[in-house]
């Protein structure tokens, strides 16, 4: 909260130095996961595989580099695909059974309108999850961990 | 017909992607170059000018007293600053208030404007005030501001370099643990400043005068005639108008203030709907001048443009979202799928002056922050919010055009002073 106390007392932030080798790994990792998508891709379509490496682009362009121990970053890319394949096949599942209640054309325009968004719910909250994981790995080993906010 | 709906659409995600881009390298300017900035340097004590600070004031008893009480803790020497309070006709206890302040230190003075003369918004009251400034800088702070003590040394100092015309420092929220309000109007200024304002700095674009905790030469406010009081968005105005006179503006992310935030949906409605007009009013005021500018490098101008029609981007990603659900529906070919990518992306990009969720996140994560990233998510509420602002600013700013009613008075928004009870609590810190 006091952003003040802490930073009015210099004029230097600490640098953030970017860590190459992870970004380098992440984008292995990245891709070792889409070739499994790949042979998959009549149970995966178009909008899963697009999601999927969006959250793959920003997280590894984004978290990979910051600070903090490469296996967790591995970790949460992975968990965040496996969230993300799992966000689309329960809404795939959703909208196989409301087929039968609401008729294929209503299902369509539902999932047409709405469908961005809903994608972009798990997008969102998975990498503010990893950032934040991220953080208070950082906070803990600069052994400032009372700031609470 | 069709394909000209679908040459809409593409022209729409081209534009929003062009947005998206931005702030991605804005993100990653701010992340890895930040110790570039060129005034990170020691206070210079040698390089001190008299500074004048505008303290504009319409009924705000809540709070004036805290920050004239800041204005005697400042670490600038007293005999080179001046603290003009122009009350603006104010009718609650904030003259009196100020008056007792006046009494007690000289360089603070307060200018009274009349029933007939005041109440004619803040760039009227600040244009009043300008009027009795003497100092060489000339800063301005709104009257819920609450400022670091070593603030002006830090602004200051970027006036040592001839072109800099103007310089505006780092706005954070006092009150952001109230309600999800205030910590979503946090989040926004996170990434509107620690990230946007930096990079824009950093990278030699425009960063914008946000009308407080700011200073300005005043050989420059004096040539380009004081403030506009016609604008909703008098700050963004005078941005470009630097700008257009060949001088640039720092941002200091160092010079720190607290603001109180708005509370309730209610008032940030107000508030964001007087920022849109504002800056859609800029934007046909200035987008023509700009690209012909000849003070102006290439990617200056490319970054004004953006600037200039950011409000215009939650109207457009509505706009594409309904042509592309239309397109879909009665005529899908396979590539809409993939431009249809770009419509949620966008919602979480340059939504109003807000930034996209990585680069609020990636401030907050500067700022040393760890629980905020669990508020991210809802910053789609306030794009739903945004996009019908901005969709009624922009008919609001048509009827007004239609009908010539121009702006006379103040839009502002209530402070309440329950900020006061962080104050304390900051205090010890400090």
């Amino acid at each position: 909260m006091f952003l003040l106390a802490k930073s009015g007392q210099g004029f230097r932030y600490p640098k953030v130095r970017p860590s190459y080798l992870h970004v380098s790994a992440g984008i292995c990792v990245a891709a070792i996961m889409l070739f499994i998508y790949f042979p998959l891709y009549p149970i995966l379509n178009e909008s899963a595989l697009i999601s999927v490496t969006i959250f793959n682009f920003l997280f590894i362009f984004l978290l990979f580099p910051l600070e903090g121990p490469l296996f967790r970053k591995v970790y949460l890319l992975v968990a965040g695909n496996i969230v993300g394949l799992a966000w689309h096949f329960i809404k795939s599942s959703f909208g196989a059974t409301s087929v039968f209640y609401l008729g294929a054309d209503t299902l369509k325009i539902i999932t047409v309108i709405i469908g961005p968004i809903i994608d972009l719910v798990w997008i969102v909250s998975v990498w503010s999850l990893g950032l934040s994981m991220l953080a208070s790995t950082k906070r803990r080993n600069e052994g400032d961990g009372g700031r609470k906010n | 017909m069709i394909l000209v709906l679908n040459l809409i659409f593409v022209l729409l995600a081209i534009f929003m992607s062009a947005y998206l881009a931005r702030h991605y390298i804005f993100t990653l300017t701010a992340l890895y170059r930040q110790n570039e900035q060129t005034h990170h340097a020691p206070h210079d004590t040698t390089n001190q000018p008299a500074v004048s600070v505008l303290i504009p004031a319409r009924n705000e008893e809540k709070v004036i007293g805290r920050i004239l009480q800041r204005m005697t803790e400042l670490t600038y020497p007293k005999e080179k600053l001046e603290v003009i309070v122009t009350d603006d006709a104010s009718t609650d206890q904030t003259s009196r208030i100020a008056e007792e302040f006046a009494k007690k230190h000289e360089y603070i003075k307060v200018v009274h404007r009349s029933l007939e003369e005041g109440g004619k918004g803040k760039p009227a009251a600040l244009n009043h005030g300008f009027k009795y400034v003497k100092g060489e800088i000339v800063y301005c702070f709104d009257a819920d501001y609450y400022p670091q003590r070593d603030i002006l040394e830090k602004l200051t100092v970027c006036f040592k370099d001839p072109k800099v015309g103007a310089v505006q420092g780092r706005v954070t929220v006092l009150n952001e643990p109230d309600t999800l309000v205030t910590r979503l109007v946090a989040l926004e200024r996170t990434g509107g400043y620690r990230v946007d304002q930096f990079a824009r700095d950093d990278l030699g674009l425009i960063p914008q005068f946000g009308g407080t905790v700011g200073g300005f030469r005043r050989s420059l406010i004096e040539s380009l005639g004081g403030w506009d009081v016609d604008m909703f968005a008098e700050d963004t105005d005078l941005t470009f108008k630097v700008y257009f006179a060949g001088y640039k503006i720092r941002y200091v992310n160092d010079a720190e203030c607290y603001e109180e935030a708005v509370e309730d949906w209610q008032s940030y409605w107000r508030q964001r709907s007087r920022w849109a007009k504002g800056h859609m009013q800029c934007a046909f005021r200035h987008l023509w001048p700009l690209l012909k500018s000849k003070n102006l490098r290439l990617r200056e101008k490319i970054d004004g443009f953006l600037l200039l029609n950011v409000y215009f981007v939650p109207i457009l990603v509505g706009l594409a979202w309904i042509l592309g659900a239309t397109l879909f529906l009665i005529y899908p070919p396979s590539w809409i799928k993939i431009l249809w990518v770009f419509v949620p992306l966008s919602i979480y990009s340059s939504v109003g002056n807000f930034a996209p969720f990585f680069e609020v996140g990636i401030g907050a994560y500067l700022d040393g922050r760890e629980r905020i990233y669990w508020l991210i998510p809802l910053l789609a509420l306030t794009f739903v919010f945004n996009m019908l602002i901005c969709t009624k600013a922009l008919m609001d700013l048509c009827v007004s055009k239609i009908t010539g009613k121009k702006r006379h008075g103040w839009t502002k928004t209530l402070h309440n002073g329950r900020g006061n009870c962080y104050i304390s609590n900051y205090n010890k810190f400090e």
